[in-house]
């Protein structure tokens, strides 16, 4: 029955739209639907504006959702509370965010091309042979890579508001808009800042991991690791050893269910570790860190200290009436590497991209059904990376024989190859199965070796 | 003490593996009394003795603590600060050499004690294990567990194990079929056509092979739903869909 209505009221369209309607009725009929008095392609056409669209918070997530709705149409507000805000963070972008951002290579500090895997008996694997000459992780400083985020959206028509979002009143029907709450900053230092409210159809959420966004559409919680990192300024001759090489460290001294790390900045090298599950211990684990990296560190000044959550799994509720979340605020950090920049924007730009379409470039209303098809798509798209790093923590990141065995694995060129494809693309390629299959059977070895070394170990007294 | 009990479990104790826990066990009560001197005597009896590869190893471990404690800072570690802050042990043996073990000083009767050399790693990590080194990239850990052998694996961990195992499978099966037979009559070669007989076996063979120890039960139930639990997080968002929009707290 609502395929007829939605039949008879296209007649009114122009042709090319017509196609489109029957791919979106398939996607546009959960259940929940029957009990909505109007879908969105026969929701009234706004009149006298367009779709208006607040998006909380400017990192990359706000700032490549900001810049996609501008750029088609919609009136789009982007509040962010601290525009110079030097966030801690890896910094570690894939190659294809380059590409598919069209960001400019010189915000790029460095290139790493190559990794060092060190297991927990210090056996340490180089990889990154197989990287092509024009592949590399691009090192960012976040606040280089927001702001120039954030100015693209600017360009491109959305305002920039200087504020902190506080709370948001829910419509209580269809018609009525979401009321922002913020306080707006004037630039002045120290100021304490107007309050302010704001009008908008929709909101993206894209305020990170201590999301108020999320809160306030009663989103849930979710698990999450504290990473904490040390910025160690080394001495030049220290430093070209990371010119472009990056380090992971693994083992229960390091972290109990993550790695430790240390990644070279712009001139100098940020040292940090992160756990889930023993957060009151991470100073310790900290230590150990820069314990196993003390001969390449040695003679280093920290200039800061820095710590942040990272969401482990995704919120058990990400969109709720017409406020969706995305990036940090959603929880789109994978496992085993903990890499969240590229998914934030990416997911940014895919709720922008739903909401655009749902409202026909602003000129329509949306409703809940259209900021699904973004959370189908993403979950459809990047479902298998996810799913494939968290298999991979469960199975390596379990205990120290399994880490021995990961670093064990590292030096296989097949599994490099696999490994830099899959991270510098962000697709799941299907390998040679004859090759996988001798994977498996390796993998196994090394986990089946490492294992009867730990018995060995256990029956020692040293 | 529960280390030589592990030990005996085994049905044949190998008669190498029982002496040198004797050995070591025996060997920490005279270290501790034990001079400078004869620590260095051992340690230079070990070097020559590469007849009894596996206990010489167990003297090597204690010998580095004495060296350190007696000789004063003469480390290869190089650092220049007091040791009392910054004093780590590194792991020093003399058949480790260039961040690998030197296969050759592992030869028993012309071939190499794959045995040993085993040991030597499991020591190695465990002495890691208890305190952590700096990875160095003057001395780089090259050391790779793929160089023993296959079969040196599977003589030392499997063949006990499985030995263990098969025990267990052919006591349960003899028993079930004596059961069996005494209950309902049908003998042994009437019971391998029945189906459910076979199930019977089937499950068995899967029960002595997946729950070794009675902690392993509970193992298995966390590993099943952890194989889905991300799963569910995922999908939580699109339970809403189902209870028509109703707000879940």
């Amino acid at each position: 029955m609502a395929s007829m209505a939605l039949k008879s009221f296209t007649g009114l369209r122009q042709s090319p739209q017509e196609q489109q309607h029957p791919h979106f009725i398939a996607q546009a009929l959960p259940r929940q639907q029957k009990f909505r008095v109007s879908a969105a392609k026969t929701s009234p056409k706004l009149t006298n504006r367009n779709l208006r669209v607040a998006v909380i918070g400017g990192g990359p997530a706000g700032g490549a959702a900001a810049e996609t709705l501008a750029k088609n149409g919609v009136e789009t507000f982007l509040i962010e509370r601290k525009l110079d805000n030097c966030k801690p963070c890896g910094g570690a972008i894939p190659l294809c965010m380059v590409g598919e951002f069209d960001l400019p290579l010189d915000i790029i500090d460095r290139k790493v091309t190559k990794m060092k895997m060190i297991s927990p008996s210090n056996v340490a694997v180089d990889i990154g042979q197989t990287l092509k000459p024009h592949e590399y992780i691009g090192m960012v400083r976040r606040e280089v890579l927001d702001a120039y985020l954030r100015e693209r959206a600017e360009k491109n028509g959305a305002s920039v508001i200087n504020g902190l979002f506080m709370k948001m009143d829910l419509p209580r029907n269809f018609e009525q808009p979401y009321v922002l709450y913020y306080t707006e900053y004037d630039g002045t230092k120290g100021g304490v800042g107007e309050k302010r409210t704001l009008e908008v159809d929709a909101v993206i959420g894209a305020d990170g991991a201590n999301s108020r966004v999320a809160k306030s559409i009663n989103a849930g919680d979710y698990d999450y690791a504290i990473a904490f990192q040390e910025r160690v300024k080394i001495p030049d001759e220290k430093m070209v050893y990371y010119e472009n090489l990056a380090e992971m460290y693994v083992g229960d001294d390091v972290s109990p269910d993550f790695y430790g790390w240390v990644f070279p900045k712009c001139d100098h090298v940020a040292v940090g570790t992160g756990t889930v599950t023993h957060k009151g211990d991470i100073k310790k684990f900290q230590l150990a860190t820069r314990n196993r990296a003390k001969d390449k560190i040695l003679g280093g000044k920290i200039i800061r200290v820095e710590a942040h959550p990272i969401p482990e799994h995704p919120r058990p509720r990400r969109l709720s009436g017409r406020v969706a979340l995305v990036g940090d605020a959603a929880g789109y950090v994978t496992k085993c590497s903990g890499e969240g920049i590229y998914f934030a924007a990416k997911s940014g730009r895919m709720c922008a991209e739903a909401i655009i379409e749902g409202s026909e470039n602003g000129t329509r209303m949306i409703d809940e059904g259209d900021l699904r098809k973004y959370l189908e798509k993403w979950d459809k798209t990047y479902w298998p990376t996810y799913k494939v790093l968290d298999v991979l923590q469960k199975v390596f990141y379990r205990s120290n024989p399994a880490r021995e065995a990961f670093v064990e694995m590292c030096a296989d060129e097949y599994v490099q190859k696999m490994t830099f494809d899959s991270y510098l693309y962000k697709r799941v390629v299907p390998g040679n199965p004859l090759e996988d299959l001798k994977l498996a059977v390796n993998t196994i070895g090394s986990l089946v070796r490492a294992n009867a070394l730990r018995r060995e170990m256990d029956k020692l007294t040293i | 003490m529960s280390t030589s009990i592990d030990l005996l479990s085994f049905s044949p104790p190998p008669s190498s593996m029982l002496s040198r826990t004797q050995f070591s066990f025996t060997h920490k009560p005279t270290f501790l009394l034990s001079s400078k001197k004869e620590s260095f005597f051992t340690l230079r009896a070990s070097a020559a003795d590469n007849g009894a590869g596996v206990s010489a190893p167990a003297v090597t471990v204690e010998e580095p603590k004495v060296r350190e404690a007696s000789e004063g800072p003469t480390e290869s570690n190089g650092a220049v600060e007091a040791p009392e802050v910054k004093a780590v042990n590194k792991f020093e043996d003399p058949k480790w050499v260039n961040g690998t073990w030197d296969l050759k000083q592992f030869q028993k009767n012309g071939q190499t004690d794959w045995d040993a050399v085993i040991d030597a790693e499991a020591r190695r990590r465990k002495w890691l294990e208890n305190s952590p080194e700096s990875s160095s990239n003057d001395d780089p850990v090259i050391f790779d567990t793929s160089i023993v052998p296959w079969w040196a694996w599977i003589k030392r961990f499997h063949l006990p194990e499985a030995e263990l195992l098969n025990g267990r499978a052919a006591m349960i099966g003899f028993f079930m079929a004596y059961l069996v037979d005494s209950l309902t009559g049908v003998g042994l070669v009437d019971q391998m056509s029945n189906f459910f007989c076979k199930t019977l076996l089937f499950v068995a063979v899967v029960g002595v092979l997946l729950i070794r120890k009675n902690e392993d039960i509970e193992t298995l139930k966390k590993l099943l739903e952890e194989t889905t639990f991300y799963d569910k997080q995922w999908q939580a968002t699109w339970q809403d869909e189902t209870t028509s929009g109703a707000k879940k707290e």
